[in-house]
């Protein structure tokens, strides 16, 4: 129980110094609402339009600091996140989030946990069969994919799956867009193949780092003196390397998985621009060119959120999971 | 949206696309679309897809007010009173207006109204509601994109009986005619003068635009705009095209494969290796890019930077730079070279003085000249004058172009150091005036060249090195330069003519700014099944779809091949 508190008054104090850090940093960053919006319009727009434009959509350049912090501070927590003052100037952020993050939980979400799933397993095997013809080949294959660049990656795909076959596999959107979006079998077939190459890439490029660590993790683990009485036993082979290997090796990986869960709300920029696909990636990177503090704050919020949340929780599986946190 | 922003993907995405590209020889066909331009009418159908990278998806609000999204409704849904064509010398085409008049000294306006025009929804079109658009952006001041009422001196716009509307000006407004006829979208009063639209014209969300022009929006989602041809258009038979497709693309990458493979046809942004990745694809594919302004060197004039303020030395880099070589290398020979003169050619050649450019010898590069200069002041390719250049991080073709201005000015005895910065860094410098050699171009052209001429070195434009300065970056400040500015005004088209040659003679004396190449409007176009396109012969508009309200025009003239 204690020891609950104390994860429980860390994760507060942490998104508080997180929040704080968020609501600052932007603001000291060179470049203001008012030049980025005259530069998006080719000077072409009066200035002070532009300024009574930013504060009719709720930008108070003028308004003391502090007392904006506060504010914030509440609206952090009432979802009252306000209007986008850059690229999609006076769009509400909750609006323009809640169409992106579906896409980006969808593709990276799925993909994270395939990747971790089968990542795993190879390395169990691998690990298992220490020396094997499997073990010979995909770990190494894996090291190098995951050492590519994931645009890189993703160009290939691109130019050898949809190029290459004369547009097969889609190469950008969520899904075609001259689909109107329903749940009619044409649009989901139309969001899984539009799904398969950005997906493809980024298995390519994070397998190879799960398939690593549980091997290893598996080679140790095999080594224990449980493992030796498991085999003295006589226990089959499946047994021992699923109940007795794996699911101690296991162990250390929880905690980069769960990380890896909490960073897929931050989405993977340069997957939704090669592919150009609409998630939160993207709008994380328009935020930053235009100087859209409102749509910044938001998303920032939620993946420091996100992040800490995946973070307790591993600690509490641990605890659950291993009884040796627990002394 | 983002003419010369060019990410590394799409640079890779060239290179790879040049490895698989054919190696046989393609020969073009001769191009038959202009030979029908002057055909008369066409039968209706067919659609088109324009792939003009957006940055994001789409909000879906088409309110011509708000900037994000404002060229997304000028031009298909919302239309201006008159046309006027920057690429043919002012040509003007009556829009909403049939004609006007100006009084003697031009400080009123009085516009005929076009009669018989219905919104989409119906309801007539009149003069009250153009009254109606100028007035609101007196009430709302954050509608009023281009300072109607405040930097232009609009004192009363007044409607009288259906077809008259009278504005009156403080002083004489001709330039501003390019703002208020061209550029200002008329607004139905019985949408923006009711609830949510009156009380916040600026903030409203639009989601079904009604308009004059000669498409509505339907639906649109997200990811795509679907425009329809408006059935009741006031141009008898028009629009041609019966659809128009409008996908969001998030960055370039994406948006020039499109128009490679076909799925798109009408393209506004910069494609790398051109040539490999999209003309040799098919022999329907174009490219024409019009140039509108000069890019080039800003040099910090204010006596605290010793160097960039030194008249010797700018003469030295601008007769240092082959400004050939910058575009053909730096920018893949996609864009013309610029002069010292500062009047973008052959866009305005009306304006152009050839012969004293080359009087003083800017006709072609003269290193020699420039090393004679350097000399003057004590420095030699052996004993270099140190310089740095601020560009933006991210535009490729700058990055190359300053590669090779740089050899040309080692050459002569100046070291260049190019510091790239990202574009908010960048733009926070150059407006206070913390730099000493700035890489840029003005954003905004006009008809003729007195517009970009006017932001570069009007006084009114500067301020103090701290202070954010509009347009005048280098801080140029000369009273007989402001003088021939503020005459063109109330000049007529001949006096207009000669003071913007006595302002470009101040370009090649002073050298306030460097020219180097032209920039233009990207434009690509795809003629397999749509004809109709502007084109070098045929300049009707600017060509490239963020540009308003010359979309509508390109949308008026396109037709579907297959639907004859």
């Amino acid at each position: 129980m204690r020891f609950l508190l104390r994860r429980l008054g860390f994760f507060l104090l942490t998104l508080w110094a997180a929040l704080t850090l968020n609501f600052f940093i932007p603001r000291f960053m060179p470049g203001d609402p008012v030049d980025a919006l005259t530069v998006r319009t080719r000077g072409r727009v009066s200035r002070d339009a532009l300024e009574q434009m930013l504060t009719s959509f709720g930008f108070k350049p003028d308004e003391n600091l502090f007392v904006q912090y506060v504010d914030y501070l509440g609206h952090m927590f009432t979802g009252n996140w306000g209007r986008s003052i850059g690229q999609t100037l006076g769009e509400p952020v909750t609006s323009l989030i809640g169409g992106a993050l579906p896409w980006t939980l969808g593709l990276v979400g799925t993909t994270t946990i395939l990747a971790f799933a089968l990542g795993t397993l190879i390395g169990t095997v691998a690990g298992w069969r220490r020396g094997g013809a499997l073990d010979a080949i995909l770990p190494p294959v894996f090291v190098v994919t995951s050492a590519l660049p994931y645009f890189w990656v993703g160009l290939l795909l691109i130019l050898v799956f949809s190029e290459g076959t004369g547009g097969l596999l889609p190469a950008n959107f969520n899904y075609d867009t001259s689909i109107v979006p329903g749940f009619s079998p044409g649009f989901v077939g139309s969001v899984l193949s539009h799904a398969i190459l950005p997906a493809a890439t980024l298995l390519i490029t994070t397998v190879g780092g799960w398939i690593l660590t549980m091997r290893n993790n598996m080679i140790t683990t095999l080594a224990e003196d449980y493992v030796r009485m498991a085999r003295a036993k006589g226990l089959t082979g499946r047994r021992i390397m699923y109940g007795y290997a794996a699911r101690n090796a296991i162990l250390p990986n929880l905690a980069g998985f769960a990380m890896s869960l909490g960073f897929v709300i931050s989405g993977a920029i340069l997957i939704e621009y090669v592919f150009n696909y609409p998630g939160v990636g993207y709008l994380l990177y328009n935020a930053v060119q235009n100087v859209d503090y409102p749509l910044m704050q938001a998303l920032f919020m939620l993946f420091t959120v996100a992040v800490l949340v995946a973070l307790l929780a591993v600690d509490l599986a641990t605890v659950w999971l291993d009884p040796r946190a627990r002394s | 949206m983002r003419p010369t922003r060019i990410l590394a993907t799409a640079v890779v995405l060239a290179l790879a696309a040049t490895a698989t590209a054919c190696s046989e020889t393609k020969h073009k066909e001769p191009d038959d679309n202009n030979a029908s331009q002057s055909d008369g009418p066409k039968k209706k159908g067919g659609s088109v897809t324009i792939a003009n990278t957006a940055g994001q998806t789409w909000t879906c609000n088409f309110n011509p007010f708000n900037p994000a999204v404002y060229n997304t409704s000028i031009g298909f849904v919302y239309e201006p009173l008159i046309f006027v064509n920057a690429l043919k010398d002012q040509a003007e085409t009556p829009m909403l207006a049939k004609s006007y008049r100006w009084n003697a000294d031009k400080t009123r306006i009085d516009f005929t109204i076009r009669s018989g025009v219905k919104w989409n929804d119906g309801k007539p079109f009149t003069a009250k509601d153009v009254a109606f658009t100028f007035n609101l952006m007196k009430k709302t001041p954050a509608t009023d994109l281009y300072a109607l009422w405040t930097t232009a001196g609009l004192r009363s716009v007044t409607a009288s009986g259906d077809d008259k509307v009278t504005l009156k000006f403080k002083a004489a407004a001709q330039p501003y005619f390019y703002a208020f006829a061209h550029q200002v979208a008329i607004v139905p009063e019985h949408v923006f003068g009711a609830g949510e639209a009156a009380k916040k014209p600026d903030t409203w969300v639009d989601k079904k635009p009604v308009g004059t022009g000669p498409f509505e929006v339907n639906p649109c989602n997200p990811n795509n705009i679907q425009y329809t041809a408006n059935p009741d258009y006031w141009q008898q038979g028009k629009p041609y095209i019966q659809k128009v497709q409008y996908p969001a693309y998030l960055d370039n990458g994406p948006a020039n494969l499109d128009l490679a493979n076909g799925k798109a046809q009408w393209g506004s942004q910069f494609i790398p290796g051109i040539k490999q990745f999209y003309l040799d694809k098919s022999s329907d594919n174009h490219t024409w890019s019009p140039p509108v302004l000069n890019v080039g060197i800003y040099p910090n004039l204010d006596p605290s930077h010793p160097d960039s303020s030194n008249l010797k030395v700018r003469q030295a880099i601008s007769y240092a730079i082959d400004r050939e070589k910058v575009a053909r290398i730096g920018v893949g020979g996609q864009v013309p070279a610029a002069n010292q003169s500062g009047v973008v050619m052959p866009t305005f050649d009306t304006y152009y003085d050839e012969a004293a450019v080359r009087k003083a010898g800017f006709d072609k590069p003269d290193p020699d000249r420039a090393k004679k200069l350097l000399a003057s002041l004590g420095h030699s390719p052996a004993k270099p004058l140190k310089l740095k250049i601020l560009s933006i991080t991210g535009y490729t073709d700058w990055d190359a172009s300053l590669k090779v201005i740089k050899q040309d000015l080692e050459a002569v005895g100046i070291d260049l150091t190019v510091q790239t910065l990202a574009q908010q860094t960048f733009i926070g410098r150059l407006y206070s005036g913390d730099y000493d050699l700035a890489y840029y171009n003005q954003q905004t052209s006009g008809p003729t060249p007195y517009y970009e001429l006017r932001q570069m070195l009007h006084s009114a434009n500067t301020a103090p090195l701290g202070k954010n300065a509009t347009s005048n970056y280098e801080r140029y400040k000369n009273p007989e330069v402001d003088k021939l500015l503020n005459e063109y005004a109330s000049a007529d088209e001949t006096r207009q003519v000669e003071i913007v040659k006595a302002v470009a003679q101040r370009m090649i004396d002073d050298v306030p700014v460097i020219p180097v190449v032209e920039a233009v409007d990207w434009f690509q176009y795809n003629t397999k099944d749509i004809g109709g396109w502007p084109t070098e012969d045929n300049p009707y508009a600017q060509p490239a779809a963020y540009n308003f309200p010359d979309t509508g025009q390109v949308l008026t003239h396109l037709y579907s091949k297959s639907a004859q």
